[in-house]
């Protein structure tokens, strides 16, 4: 490779600097904000940081709104996704993986056109059954789907993964009298170990960043999950305002987004260079 | 062949639960909402078969009905070109020798897994016309700012700009495509003189344009399917969502307040399928144009 | 090679786990009352006067030891959604919060309450009810709902404001030119350190101000027969263009968007056209606000206006035990319990308790010429009754009315789609075809 251009060395850090800027700002100003008492908030020119951080931001959003309960619902309806996303996509991915049936392509193909589906063209007739059920106000129906292999995405990972493993392997497994079950958690699952986890952070994400389908199946709002509980506490906010007569205020609205994305900023940070490879990938395998 | 048998069974055992899944809550839902979308059902009674009249309203008589497929056409022809566009630029940046670019990478991808609603509450704030921080950055410029998040002119831009935070996600994808490029092909370019400009356009755009062609379905189908960020950016603001003036509403946003703000299911059912046969043409023509221009290395 | 003694354990355990978290996830959250006891849910808006429904709720289970109330707390952006969910879900509560403005299209959910209205009207004092508000109560001659709150379009004005410019206050008998005329000399562009001041506040993304100058002009948003929009009328036009002309052309308004925020509680807009009783509360508990009101200006057409609003209970058509939801309708619309909201600021729904309002000069809570929202009473006009009038308004009418605030739409063009896409509607989901 030729030396680049001093120039363009210079060019190509200012840019990437400038990017980083746009990724990190939002985010720190909403971390700024959480700590600033409401007159920085709305003085004028933006005050960048407050001038003591008011940890006592964290203390009336806790107190004020019932926010543990919201933050163990939402660790809930994860865990409750995560198990069921785990134990039915692992046998699938299997599945698909190694065993020979007639169609098994075609019926994957057809299974993978989900992904494409938007929540909103099945939402209807789902409302209108579960209503009829009366799971409405429960978390069924966040949670069943996913035990019925609803993370298509994951089935399509696990599979990727699977299919890395010398069928030779599993071969012998069978030759030794295992059968298809023991195979899969003992031998397939523990070798593929780094793609499950993956899927469980993927899973995690995505259950822990939904608001379409609480904010239609969770009107009590004790049962709120926390995006949906981001809105209530909005409205609320708003409602106090106008009788106290002031504006939002930002920096509790900050506080609560900052709790929000706290757990998953944390987790990127364990995880964050096998969840970038696994993105990097998906684009280059699909 | 003995094992056939069993081994078949298996199967069915191993991936039932997900084909249930899938004709329990893709299959039968869509065969239901189209019997739907031929009703007249305002949940309060029972749905009534009218034929077509649904598909007639929406596209003869709803005020809503093209706005949202406008607003959803515009935000698709901004923000995925540009998407695309920075996302492949970060990408080929972040793939030169650099120092931190472990870091880098990370930290471009970090704002992609937060929730959109984060995203909506963030740059509402950031935008807000009274005491907002960019209109306070401009007026210590002594520019009179604008009232973005209210203007008609403005709301959807700013959506644009929000979801643009999480272009790291498509150019994590690119950076993958990026790294199966085999390093000897650009050693060859470079013997043969070619420079910077013809090595991207001769070597890596073609290896890279399956990357290009994920990107690009992904990409629209994330645009129809936008709700969160819509609905949010209203609900923050206090105003009912879609607004100002039907400039944020999507058409994702559009079923939805049909649906569960005005329980017009029939209706919402009817749009609903409608959706669902872009999706399919967008995915069939992508496929289709893809063939055309993508290689995939053999 | 891979069978091990302890799998089984474990499986067990994974499905002990599942099946625990499956218990939980669908278990119901209205837990079961007490032996011998009713639990009676009562879905109430979020308003400033929630500590005293929660105190209503507690003298009300004390007077009714085998009832229990629960309040299931909304706010006005969520309410009305969640409502029609929870009806879906065949999950509705016993009592709700309703208004005339919603009452024709949550009827399907709401019990006639006419045989029980007749049957203790002398005990309740259905009599004490104004007549105006008894006849909100009703839909084609059933009662649905009891009320407590009712709400007065009024002209608000700032009167610290009115002085410093060397105005007069605003009289009974005012028009559109008064209000442009005294709007102009109260408006002051902002200088450092001192925030400017709009004449006159303008109410966006709402009909609430720009219906009552379409109805001062003559005009309405339905024909008398209520089958067809009447937006289109020179009228209406002439009322939607006033409402623009506030800004665009007389200056005494915020352009659209920048209304500051809760501009007349911060002294920032001089008057307010409309407004909303429920904003009593905070008006008097803002230190320095000094404030009265007077009867609404009038228009072209030589009235004032404006809307008569009622809110209160309805009971849903499912509960399953409505003599007790109708005890808990009856305590929380009965005198004591309207004098406390009237003794934070609000309008009576009751002669007796006005009158006695009216007599007792040491209120403070309330504006001044308390005479002026009385006297309002006689102008007063209820909303149109038509199932989808909400979702008209917003969702057909209001986007065209936002596109002529920013000039993209003449009045009359506004008043033309408007009416083009209201006209559309009706014939699609005509109320009694479906």
């Amino acid at each position: 490779m030729d030396r680049r251009h001093p120039l363009a060395t210079v060019c190509l850090y200012a840019a990437l600097g400038l990017g980083a800027l746009f990724m990190v700002v939002p985010l720190a100003w909403m971390v700024l904000t959480s700590l600033k008492t409401f007159p920085e908030v709305i003085h004028s020119p933006p005050v960048w940081f407050p001038s003591a951080p008011q940890w006592g931001n964290y203390r009336t959003v806790m107190a004020g709104f019932a926010f543990y309960r919201l933050f163990l619902n939402s660790l809930f309806v994860a865990a409750m996704v995560i198990a069921g996303t785990i134990l039915t996509c692992c046998p699938a991915a299997y599945a698909f993986a190694f065993h020979e049936v007639r169609h098994r392509e075609i019926l994957f193909g057809i299974l993978l056109t989900s992904l494409m589906l938007p929540a909103q063209v099945t939402i209807i007739p789902l409302f209108r059954v579960f209503s009829a059920i009366h799971w409405v106000n429960t978390y069924l129906p966040l949670v069943v789907p996913a035990w019925l292999g609803g993370n298509v995405f994951g089935i399509f990972l696990l599979r990727q993964s699977f299919r890395a493993i010398p069928r030779s392997l599993i071969d012998a497994a069978r030759i030794d009298g295992a059968t298809e079950w023991t195979i899969l958690w003992r031998l397939v699952v523990p070798v593929s170990m780094p793609a499950v986890l993956t899927v469980c952070v993927f899973t995690f994400i995505w259950s822990w960043n939904d608001l379409f389908n609480p904010l239609i199946y969770l009107q009590d709002e004790s049962m709120a999950t926390l995006p949906v509980g981001l809105l209530y506490f909005i409205n609320r906010s708003q409602q106090i305002a106008s009788a106290s007569a002031d504006q939002v205020p930002w920096q509790l609205v900050m506080t609560l987004a900052t709790v929000m994305v706290l757990p998953l900023i944390a987790l990127f940070a364990f995880v964050q260079r096998r969840l970038v490879e696994s993105v990097a990938s998906s684009g280059v395998k699909g | 062949m003995s094992a056939r048998g069993p081994r078949s069974t298996w199967f069915w055992f191993l991936a039932g639960p997900a084909l249930l899944g899938f004709a329990c809550f893709n299959l039968a839902p869509m065969a239901y909402s189209l019997w739907l979308s031929l009703c007249r059902y305002e949940v309060v009674s029972p749905p009534r078969f009218i034929g077509f009249g649904n598909y007639a309203y929406l596209f003869v008589h709803d005020p809503s009905f093209w706005p949202s497929v406008r607003v959803t056409l515009a935000f698709t022809l901004t923000q995925l070109p540009l998407s695309i566009v920075a996302s492949l630029g970060f990408a080929l940046a972040l793939n030169q020798p650099i120092r931190g670019r472990g870091f880098l990478r990370s930290l471009f991808f970090l704002p992609s897994i937060l929730p959109q609603a984060v995203f909506a509450v963030v740059f509402v704030y950031l935008f807000q016309a009274d005491g907002g921080v960019l209109n306070g950055i401009l007026g210590c410029l002594g520019i009179r700012g604008q009232a973005w998040t209210t203007n008609p002119a403005w709301a959807l831009p700013v959506l644009v700009t929000a979801s643009m935070w999480g272009f790291g996600y498509p150019l994590v994808v690119f950076l993958g495509g990026l790294q199966n490029v085999p390093r000897e092909l650009y050693e060859a370019a470079h013997m043969d003189g070619a420079g910077p400009w013809e090595r991207f356009r001769h070597v890596t755009l073609p290896l890279i344009s399956p990357v290009i062609f994920f990107n690009l379905v992904m990409g629209t189908i994330g645009a129809l399917k936008v709700f969160d960020l819509a609905y949010v950016f209203s609900v923050t603001q206090g105003k009912p969502p879609g607004g100002p003036a039907r400039a944020t509403l999507f058409y994702g946003l559009n079923l939805y307040e049909q649906a569960f703000g005005y329980f017009h299911m029939g209706l919402a059912s009817a749009m609903a399928w409608l959706l669902f046969a872009v999706v399919l043409v967008i995915t069939a023509v992508n496929f289709r144009l893809g063939r055309r221009w993508v290689h995939y290395g053999d | 090679m891979f069978s091990r003694p302890r799998e089984p354990l474990l499986w067990m355990a994974v499905a002990l786990l599942s099946a625990a978290g499956f218990w939980w996830a669908g278990r119901s959250r209205n837990p079961a009352p007490l032996p011998g006891k009713t639990i009676v849910t009562w879905y109430q808006l979020i308003t400033p006067l929630q500590d005293l429904h929660r105190e209503e709720a507690a003298a009300f289970e004390k007077a009714h030891p085998n009832i229990e109330v629960r309040i299931v707390w909304a706010t006005g952006t969520e309410y009305n959604t969640k409502l029609k969910t929870l009806a879906a879900a065949h999950q509705l509560p016993d009592l709700f919060f309703a208004g005339d403005v919603w009452l024709s299209y949550l009827r399907p959910l709401m019990r006639d309450l006419t045989p029980l209205v007749r049957r203790d009207a002398a005990a309740m004092g259905l009599d004490d009810f104004y007549p105006a508000i008894r006849a909100a109560m009703q839909l084609d001659g059933r009662t649905y709902i009891m009320p407590d709150t009712m709400n007065l379009s009024l002209l608000y004005y700032n009167r610290r404001l009115f002085s410093e410019a060397g105005l007069s206050e605003p009289t009974d008998g005012w028009t559109w030119d008064d209000v442009v005329r005294a709007g102009r000399v109260l408006t002051r562009p902002g200088t450092p350190g001192r925030p400017g001041v709009w004449g006159c506040s303008r109410v966006e993304g709402w009909w609430g101000e720009w219906l009552i100058y379409v109805r001062q002009a003559g005009g309405a948003v339905f024909t008398a027969d209520g089958r067809r929009c009447a937006l289109d009328s020179p009228q209406a036009v002439a009322g939607l263009g006033f409402y623009l002309d506030k800004s665009a052309r007389y200056g005494i308004s915020a352009p659209p968007g920048f209304e500051p925020a809760n501009g007349f509680v911060n002294q920032r807009t001089a008057m307010v056209v409309g407004g909303h009783v429920s904003f009593w509360l905070s008006y008097s508990a803002t230190p320095g606000l000094d404030w009265d009101v007077q009867v609404l200006p009038s228009g072209p057409a030589g009235r004032p206006g404006g809307e008569l609003a009622i809110a209160g209970y309805s009971i849903s058509a499912t509960c399953p035990h409505p003599e007790a939801a109708w005890e808990l309708a009856k305590f929380v619309t009965r005198p004591e319990a309207i004098a406390a909201i009237v003794a934070r600021g609000g309008v009576s729904v009751r002669r007796s308790v006005a009158e006695a309002a009216m007599r007792d000069l040491r209120r403070g809570s309330g504006p001044g010429n308390l005479a002026a929202v009385y006297r309002q009473f006689d102008y007063g006009e209820p909303i149109p009754h038509n199932p989808y009038f909400l979702e008209m308004m917003y969702n057909l009418i209001q986007p065209e009315v936002d596109r002529m605030l920013l000039g993209e739409l003449t009045p009359a063009e506004t008043g033309r789609r408007a009416a083009a896409a209201v006209n559309a509607f009706m014939a699609n989901f005509d109320p009694e075809g479906s």
